[in-house]
């Protein structure tokens, strides 16, 4: 696998039909390589959420091209076929608010995702075991979510979103409830983990405190991406 | 890798759910059909028994005294009341017959008449005797013709005739007198014997006919009691067994007496023996006649033999027997039984020796397939 | 893979197993329904079992003696025992009544036994305390459900009976315990009047001129007597030699002495599909309701439960569940919650529900099986509306809005 990261070219989505059709995006263009972090900033209305749902997988576009590392996942109205095993497989999710599974400890909600794809227990929780160890909430790992502080469950959302190696991470607001020490903390542990994990992540936000963490960065407006150059500048140092 | 510890949360569902889960077995097999059957045994014992005889009777007089008029009439005083004693010949009423008075009057009337004419025939038989003395004194002389004395002796004869006839005369009107006084002398009632007046079925006034009763009278002390047995519970039963008669109005005391007699007829419609039974001693007070008594009439003691109570015999495949525990499975033996007594125990001839323990009771009934638990007693009502 | 739904349970217990203790005493109910239901025909059975009898010999054309009043005089057995195959006769007297005992009463069916020795038709066939009984007057053996103990004194009618024996599960096809007394006592309690009707019924004859003539003494007692006879019994009870067919014995006593003549079969088809007919369909009709209710709850349970995993349904699938796993997430719940309603439901049934039912309640094994089956049909079905809700969830919902 030469290629890795994701490029998107020319999507188009199109609710409804005829004289309601509305046009939610109406030409995107992106690419974000492995092991980069990418901001994807937007107003409300501006296409930013159904442009999630299309990288997530959730909805299909309506037309253009997305790759993510070297497989097509849709080509103007083709896509490939099993949607869900692509999510559990080859997305990662990070959500604004956490979303763990309330009845699954630490270990489990991380290990879920390789259970899913028919990993046994006991490999899926050693996987799960290596990440947490990777982003130290290991010590927490047998304990309910509901325990666990708001950055220690980010954490766990963190190593379940990485869980499966996927070539790519969708993080929704992922430091919204937090401060700005957490937030930032949480942009470090991404960019690590890009890093270490050869990933693509894309961080969709309009949190003041990060965007200038960010190298590169997509605006969206009226369903059309515009690239922008970032700050770039070191979460680490902005902490200090 | 470490192995799912176990949480607060799992180790309380399990400290709920693993007592639940016994308790549903414990349910499930131990009650309704699958339960096992409780079960009481009991020893056959070897002892002798009593069978005795269970009737019911009625408390009657020996010999009831109906007393009334011989002849139609009126009643005209009574002087008894129900309950009062009376002695032999003593009056208690009298009768009223309306024209006996007159015709006793009437008799002796006729009487007078009677000797009246008894004197005219004497009379006339007098002269006939002296006319022929006369003639025949006469014809003896010449004096006169023997025809003539022929008749007057005739004459005599005719005259000693009516004499005869006159005084039949005044016996038969004495006779029919003194009947008639003998009749008037009965309208007195009078008491047969000593006793206790137990009825009175008219008052003075009452017209009554020939035969019917004014008063009952009883002799008290010459009670006894008129008992029915079941004919298929009176084997056994003959004179001069000893009994025990409980009345109706003192249950708890139970007053000793023999059988007099068995009847010999039986009473074919209740399918009854009768039997009278008398006290040996005379119940104080004396009880109302006509009150229900029990009577149990005691057999001679039967020689030991096995002996169980009647509750352990049960009927399977149409036999007799009893359930038996044989190598910890249920078996029913056949028995041939014998006879009982009144507290439920029943000898056995054939099937069972002294000692064999029987099941005497159970909840439920009882098939070779049967679980059971022995018990010592089936208490409560459980499904 | 990990039960999700073991897991769920595992996590919040409390609501699963008061919801199912909830739920449970419902089914308990419903078991106990079924129960009665069962216990009534079992009445009717035993009735038929404990009586020992292969034909019931009834006026002719009534359903007597049990479902409708039958009475025959008491020597009809004699003619009866003579037909060929009769092996024993016996006759018997029912009659539903109040007995009295210090003042309270308790409703019980008083049967008249003809005397004999156990295994007498008629008789009780066991007893769990005293004995049977032995004198032909005055005794009773009662069932424990009237409560008398032994050595109590009863009173029926105007005569006072001993309780010598108790039976249990003697009753009569509406539930009513037995008392069982001699047969001329019982003619006696069916059949003689009270006091003061006997009295007055004197003093009518007393003054009839056609029985009070005073030429005829003793002509006012007589036809008073005869006023006074009871000599009828309810029913015959026969048993038939072995090697007979009751059938057969059945159809000759009834060509020959102009009976009514029942077997086995056909009793039990009387008491079970006439007598009490009306009562199990409505039992039948609370089993449906109770089976309804049952469900609905269930299935607003579940729903409430899914409802409040609506967010975590989005998230796995999100993630990639499959709607299998997440369908089998629900139903197991589900059925999780069923099972433990069972097991409550059949243990509060059996310990706390049948005991304190005036009527007894029968819990048979497989009816315990078809209403776990019942049960889990009952939940999955219920399960199917949050089924479709839980499909009905967008992943999308976990995105962002």
């Amino acid at each position: 696998m030469s290629m890795k990261g994701i490029r998107i070219e020319g999507l188009k989505k199109r609710y409804g039909s005829g004289d309601t059709a509305v046009d939610a995006l109406k030409h995107v263009n992106m690419h974000v390589e492995a092991g980069e972090i990418v901001g994807l900033i937007g107003p409300s209305g501006s296409g930013k959420s159904t442009l999630l749902k299309c990288l997530g997988a959730v909805i299909e576009p309506t037309a253009g091209k997305m790759v993510l590392g070297s497989d097509i996942i849709y080509d103007n109205g083709w896509r490939v076929r099993d949607l869900r095993a692509l999510r559990r497989d080859r997305i990662g999710f990070v959500f604004q608010a956490p979303y763990l599974i309330p009845f699954l400890d630490v270990t489990d909600n991380v290990a879920l995702l390789p259970m899913l794809a028919g990993v046994s227990n006991a490999e899926s929780r050693k996987r799960a075991m290596e990440l947490l160890r990777e982003l130290n909430v290991d010590h927490r790992a047998h304990a309910m979510p509901s325990k666990l502080s708001g950055g220690e469950q980010q954490r766990v959302a963190i190593a379940r979103g990485l869980v499966n190696r996927p070539p790519v991470i969708l993080a929704d607001e992922p430091t919204a409830p937090l401060n700005s020490d957490r937030a930032l903390t949480v942009i470090r542990l991404l960019n690590d983990m890009a890093q270490k994990f050869e990933t693509a992540i894309i961080v969709v936000t309009h949190d003041e405190k990060i965007i200038p963490t960010f190298k590169r960065i997509y605006h969206i407006r009226d369903g059309v991406t515009y690239e922008e150059k970032g700050e770039g500048r070191s979460p680490t140092e902005m902490a200090t | 890798m470490k192995k799912i510890p176990f949480r607060k949360g799992t180790l309380t569902l399990f400290a709920l759910i693993i007592p639940l889960l016994a308790l549903f077995a414990h349910v499930a097999l131990r009650s309704g059909p699958l339960a096992p059957i409780p079960i009481v045994l009991t020893a056959v014992e070897h002892k002798s028994i009593t069978p005795s005889l269970f009737g019911v009777g009625t408390v009657e007089s020996r010999y009831t005294y109906k007393i009334g008029p011989t002849l139609a009439g009126r009643l005209k005083s009574i002087d008894v009341d129900v309950g009062d004693t009376v002695k032999a010949d003593q009056t208690i009423g009298a009768m009223n017959v309306v024209d006996l008075n007159d015709r006793i009057a009437a008799q002796e009337a006729m009487l007078k008449r009677a000797n009246a004419q008894l004197e005219e025939a004497r009379t006339r038989h007098e002269y006939a005797k002296t006319q022929s003395f006369r003639y025949e004194q006469l014809y003896t002389a010449s004096s006169a013709t023997e025809e003539l004395s022929d008749t007057k002796r005739h004459k005599m004869m005719v005259a000693k005739t009516g004499l005869d006839a006159a005084q039949e005369e005044i016996s038969r009107i004495s006779a029919e007198r003194e009947a008639l006084i003998a009749l008037r002398n009965d309208l007195f009632l009078t008491a047969p014997a000593d006793g206790l007046v137990v009825a009175r079925h008219a008052d003075p006034g009452t017209t009554m006919m020939a035969g019917q009763a004014v008063v009952e009278l009883i002799e008290p002390d010459k009670l006894w009691v008129n008992v029915r047995f079941d004919q298929i519970k009176t084997r056994g039963l003959v004179a001069e067994l000893p009994a025990t008669v409980t009345l109706r109005s003192h249950a708890q005391r139970t007053l000793k007496g023999h059988v007099l007699r068995v009847e010999p007829l039986a009473d074919a419609i209740t399918e009854e023996t009768l039997a009278k039974v008398v006290f040996d001693q005379p119940p104080v007070p004396t009880p109302p006649i006509g009150e229900l008594v029990e009577v149990t009439v005691i057999l001679p003691s039967l020689p030991p033999a096995p002996t169980i109570p009647n509750a352990a015999i049960h009927v399977v495949d149409g036999k007799l027997g009893v359930w038996q525990i044989s190598a910890d499975k249920l078996q029913f033996t056949p028995v041939v039984t014998g006879d009982s007594d009144l507290e439920g125990h029943i000898q056995i001839h054939e099937g069972l020796k002294a000692g064999d323990q029987v099941v005497v009771y159970s909840k439920d009934p009882l098939s070779r397939r049967s679980r059971y638990r022995i018990v010592d007693q089936i208490t409560g009502e459980t499904p | 893979m990990i039960s999700l739904a073991g897991r769920d349970i595992i996590h919040s217990w409390g609501k699963f197993v008061f919801t199912g203790f909830g739920l449970g005493l419902l089914i308990g109910i419903t078991l106990s329904m079924a129960g009665i239901y069962r216990g009534m025909v079992d009445d009717a059975r035993v009735l038929l079992d404990n009586s020992g009898a292969d034909l019931w010999v009834v006026q002719k054309n009534t359903i007597g003696p049990y479902a409708e009043p039958s009475s025959l005089y008491d020597d009809t057995w004699r003619e009866i025992r003579g037909m060929p195959g009769v092996k024993q006769v016996a006759n018997i007297t029912y009659l539903t009544m109040q007995v009295a005992k210090d003042g309270s009463d308790v409703r019980a069916m008083v049967a008249g036994i003809s005397p004999g020795t156990p295994g007498t038709p008629g008789w009780p066939p066991l007893l769990v305390a005293g004995r049977h009984i032995t004198r032909s007057h005055y005794e009773a053996v009662a069932d424990v459900a009237t409560g008398f103990k032994l050595g109590d004194v009863v009173r029926i009618r105007r005569n006072h009976y001993t309780v010598v024996g108790l039976t249990r599960r003697m009753v009569s096809s509406n539930g009513d315990p037995m008392i069982f007394i001699p047969l001329k006592d019982a003619q006696e309690a069916q059949f003689l009047k009270d006091n003061d009707a006997i009295r007055q019924q004197r003093r009518r004859t007393a003054a009839n001129p056609a029985f009070n003539r005073p030429a005829v003494p003793g002509l006012l007692e007589a036809a008073v007597a005869t006023q006074s006879v009871n000599p009828f019994v309810n029913a015959v009870l026969v048993q038939v030699a072995s090697g007979h067919n009751p059938l057969t014995t059945a159809t000759s006593i009834r060509r020959w002495k102009n009976l009514t003549v029942y077997t086995r079969a056909q009793m039990e088809e009387i008491l079970v599909g006439k007598l009490i007919a009306t009562s199990a369909r409505q039992i039948f009709m609370f089993l449906v309701i109770l089976s309804i209710v049952s469900s609905a709850i269930v299935a607003f349970i579940i729903y409430t439960l899914t409802q409040g995993k609506i967010r975590e349904i989005a998230v796995l699938k999100l993630i990639g569940t499959k709607n299998r796993t997440i369908i089998a997430l629900i139903m197991q719940q589900s059925m999780a919650l069923g099972a433990i309603g069972f097991v409550v439901g059949k243990i509060s049934a059996t310990l706390f529900m049948a005991p304190i039912f005036p009527k007894y309640v029968l819990l048979l094994p497989l009816d315990s099986v078809i209403g776990f089956i019942a049960v889990m049909i009952i939940c999955i079905l219920a399960s199917i509306i949050s089924i479709r809700a839980a499909l009905k969830v967008d992943p999308a919902e976990a995105i962002g809005g």
